[in-house]
């Protein structure tokens, strides 16, 4: 179920009322979330709904088993098997052929030739995100940072609570999981800013990212047909679709779970008003990069240890970081760009410059500040054509496209403008509201009431104007 | 609790009434191509003089025959070739009319032309789709009423209820009456009684993929719908389908299932094996007649009907 659907309008309030319903009944309140997530996964496709059911259950049994046992060696052999099997899911669901069709080619390149057959894999929807959920509570309680849930059902529900099932915001159990044993009581003030999260999340989903699409498919799809400005506009055209579709799904994510008395952890931080690269990585896709820091950076030494160490320490986290995107060298080239840009700020001991809000005290930023914004932007813009790109050759003809003389001519683009006017709306709420958690929480707080009514509504009537009126999945479900 | 419920229905009043006024200033103060999804396809900028057919439609009483269905409709039974024949008719065809639209023309216009037969085309492919282009045709063209309403809403579609709000709109400031639309578009001529005349030209038949045919529940219950509203006081009704070029027709491979269904919805002919056309000769693209088809398929539905 897509959160843009009127399918997914229908079922959240109908499963918000039955769950207030019960608000006296913690046990039956949880057992209507794996039923309502479960009911909201099947709506793709049931079939897969027993790989989440799986994994449920060998994590759970797992878990308990860490916490019992006392000696090292099976506690590893504990932890193996969830990683093993975890990993094992997600890798034949999202690798298998690239692996195969690597070996193949690699053969053929050394002069044998092999035969084998691909199989036609459908990949389940949001399998790389719950699978590193799960992951990390098995992890903590091998580490003896959490202890396991007392109830498989309050356990299924955290693998499986339907606003961050798909696409994240990836939870650590040691955050989400005891909200699942507290009782949950009604907060008016919670769930308000939920749905004032949820609009916004809307609109950067149905108004911006939905239109760049439109744009970046045609661009993307035949380069060659368009002049060089018109290739950086799709390339920044992508840059704002992809922060639309994706931080717009962690606002639904985040303020669906507030109607429900949960508080997720933050998935984005405007983080394209980052003045480098280590502080857009701070600010993007956090749940992710916490991750990654955590459960791989860190244990493989982190930042501690000879500067060759850490080095390969960050290209290890971007490189495998872009294959957690998707089975193509793309992601592969996309987190070895990105490491290439963040590794000199760690040499020179700079990654940790920028860690306030830009322009906290000011209204405007300064000019300095404007620039490195706009440079770091530029950086992460040409990353993120390798992104988009179909291959690497693909990437090369946008990016070769790119250096030319019609960088200095008008793009020949049909009628882009308004584009540019939602991208600026965009950007100049986001900059009003870059301290706080999502840029409406308390944009226009000043003014009265219906001030506040009439701009939410101004939002309502932006979407219904400039929504796509076909079906258009988020672009992370794909990972 | 009751704050949260109270506040999103104070809200959602709020919210619908600003809507409608965007919408008429975003409609009045924003050049046409920042209208996404405000589609108003009013008098010269709509298919198949669709302006004049409601315009008129609404001064015509009694006739024979009331023709209903896609452009294969307006584009297909020619008016003048049955008033010839001695029957009174309307064409109340319209471009990509689903079963949607036929409805609602039916419940506003049905008891004012009261006629003795209703020619329903049934053109499968008006089942498949969703009908949004021929609900924006209707709305821009006829009036702002609850048909119309209820018909944008059956759409499920934001566009066609954008196009209600701007259809009330200039119903209300006395707009919707317009002085220069033309009767003579391009090729297209509008002759009196609904029907739209194209300039003779022929046709180079392309080879078509293989399909079949997918009826679409939701129109398929409008229709039934229809047909129930039409028994019910009392109209006969035929169930045509129109002829298209040879080569599509017989693309389709499910044309006996679709026959089936139809047949058993009530009285039915398929004019694709009933009537000799060329491709090339008698049509002007696909599946439109050029006159030259239209006088040979209209002699035959003539001819059936004085039998």
């Amino acid at each position: 179920m897509l959160f843009n659907s009127l399918d997914f309008a229908l079922f959240l309030p109908v499963v918000f009322a039955l769950y207030w319903l019960l608000h006296r009944h913690l046990k039956l309140q949880n057992l209507l979330i794996v039923l309502a997530s479960y009911f909201f996964y099947g709506w793709w496709d049931y079939r897969f709904l027993a790989l989440i059911v799986f994994s449920t259950v060998v994590d759970f049994v797992v878990g308990h088993f860490l916490f019992k046992t006392k000696h090292p060696r099976p506690r590893k052999w504990l932890l193996a098997t969830s990683i093993a099997v975890n990993l094992g899911l997600l890798g034949f669901f999202k690798y298998y052929n690239f692996f195969l069709e690597n070996f193949l080619a690699a053969f053929s390149f050394m002069g044998q030739e092999v035969s084998a057959n691909s199989l036609h894999i459908i990949l389940p929807v949001g399998i790389s995100f719950y699978t590193f959920q799960t992951l990390s509570y098995t992890i903590d309680i091998y580490r003896k940072k959490i202890q396991p849930a007392q109830s498989i059902i309050k356990f299924a529900a955290f693998v499986s609570f339907f606003p961050q099932l798909v696409a994240g915001p990836i939870e650590r159990a040691s955050k989400l999981l005891p909200q699942f044993s507290k009782p949950r009581t009604f907060n008016y003030l919670q769930a308000t800013d939920g749905l004032r999260q949820i609009l916004w999340g809307l609109f950067k989903k149905i108004v911006v990212a939905d239109n760049c699409a439109e744009y970046v498919n045609i661009i993307f799809s035949n380069p060659e047909n368009f002049n060089s400005s018109a290739l950086l506009l799709g390339a920044i055209f992508f840059a704002f679709q992809i922060y639309g579709d994706f931080s717009g799904y962690s606002d639904i994510a985040i303020g669906t779970a507030r109607l429900f008395g949960f508080n997720l952890m933050k998935n984005f931080a405007f983080p394209y008003f980052s003045r480098d690269v280590a502080e857009f990585w701070r600010r993007w896709h956090i749940s992710l990069s916490t991750w990654f820091r955590d459960y791989v950076y860190i244990p493989l030494g982190g930042s501690k240890g000879s500067q060759w160490k850490v080095v390969r320490n960050v290209f290890i986290i971007f490189l495998v970081s872009g294959f957690w995107h998707g089975a193509n060298w793309t992601f592969i080239v996309w987190g070895g760009l990105n490491a290439l840009y963040f590794v000199p700020l760690l040499l020179f001991k700079t990654n940790r410059k920028n860690l306030e809000t830009v322009a906290s005290k000011r209204i405007f930023p300064s000019l300095k500040e404007l620039t490195v914004i706009l440079f770091t932007f530029l950086l992460i813009t040409i990353s993120w054509v390798f992104f988009r790109a179909e291959n690497l050759s693909h990437a090369w003809v946008y990016l070769q496209g790119l250096v030319d003389f019609s960088i200095f001519q008008k793009p020949n683009l049909p009628k882009y403008d308004l584009l540019i006017w939602l991208i600026l709306f965009l950007i100049i709420i986001e900059w009003l509201g870059r301290k706080q958690e999502h840029a409406l929480e308390k944009l226009l707080f000043q003014q009265s009431k219906y001030v506040r009514w009439a701009f939410y509504s101004f939002i309502i009537f932006l979407m219904g104007m400039y929504m796509q009126t076909t079906e258009t999945p988020f672009i992370y479900f794909q990972f | 609790m009751k704050k949260l419920l109270t506040n999103i229905l104070s809200f959602s009043i709020f919210a619908i009434v600003l809507y409608v006024v965007l919408v008429i200033v975003w409609g009045e103060a924003t050049p046409q191509y920042y209208h996404k999804n405000l589609q108003y396809p009013a008098g010269n900028e709509g298919n198949g003089f669709m302006y004049h057919r409601m315009q008129e439609v609404d001064s015509v009483a009694n006739v024979d025959i009331l023709f209903l269905g896609s452009s294969h409709t307006y584009r297909g039974f020619d008016t003048r070739l049955f008033r010839n024949a001695g029957y009174t008719t309307f064409n109340l065809g319209s471009s990509n009319q689903t079963p949607i639209q036929t409805l609602a023309l039916l419940q506003r216009h049905l008891d004012r032309l009261h006629p003795k037969l209703v020619i329903y085309e049934v053109f499968p492919e008006t089942f498949e789709i969703d009908g949004v282009e021929s609900s924006l045709d209707i709305l821009a063209n006829d009036r702002a009423d609850f048909f119309a309403f209820n018909m944008a809403l059956k759409n499920k579609h934001i566009k066609p209820l954008n196009a209600f709000i701007y259809s009330l709109y200039e119903e209300i400031t006395g707009r919707k009456a317009k002085t220069d639309i033309a009767y003579t578009k391009g090729e297209d001529t509008y002759i009196k009684g609904g029907y739209a005349e194209k300039q003779y030209k022929t046709y180079a038949v392309p080879t078509f993929p293989p399909r079949t045919w997918q009826l679409h529940h939701q129109q398929v219950r409008n229709f039934e719908k229809s047909l129930h509203l039409l028994h019910e006081k009392g109209y006969e009704v035929w169930l045509v389908q129109a002829p298209l070029t040879t080569a599509l027709y017989q693309s389709i491979e499910n044309n006996d299932e679709i026959d089936n269904y139809f047949s058993n919805q009530g009285t039915y002919t398929n004019f694709n094996q009933l009537v000799e056309l060329s491709d090339s000769l008698h049509f002007y693209d696909q599946e439109h007649l050029n006159q030259e088809g239209v006088i040979l398929f209209n002699k035959k539905v003539i001819a059936l009907l004085n039998q």
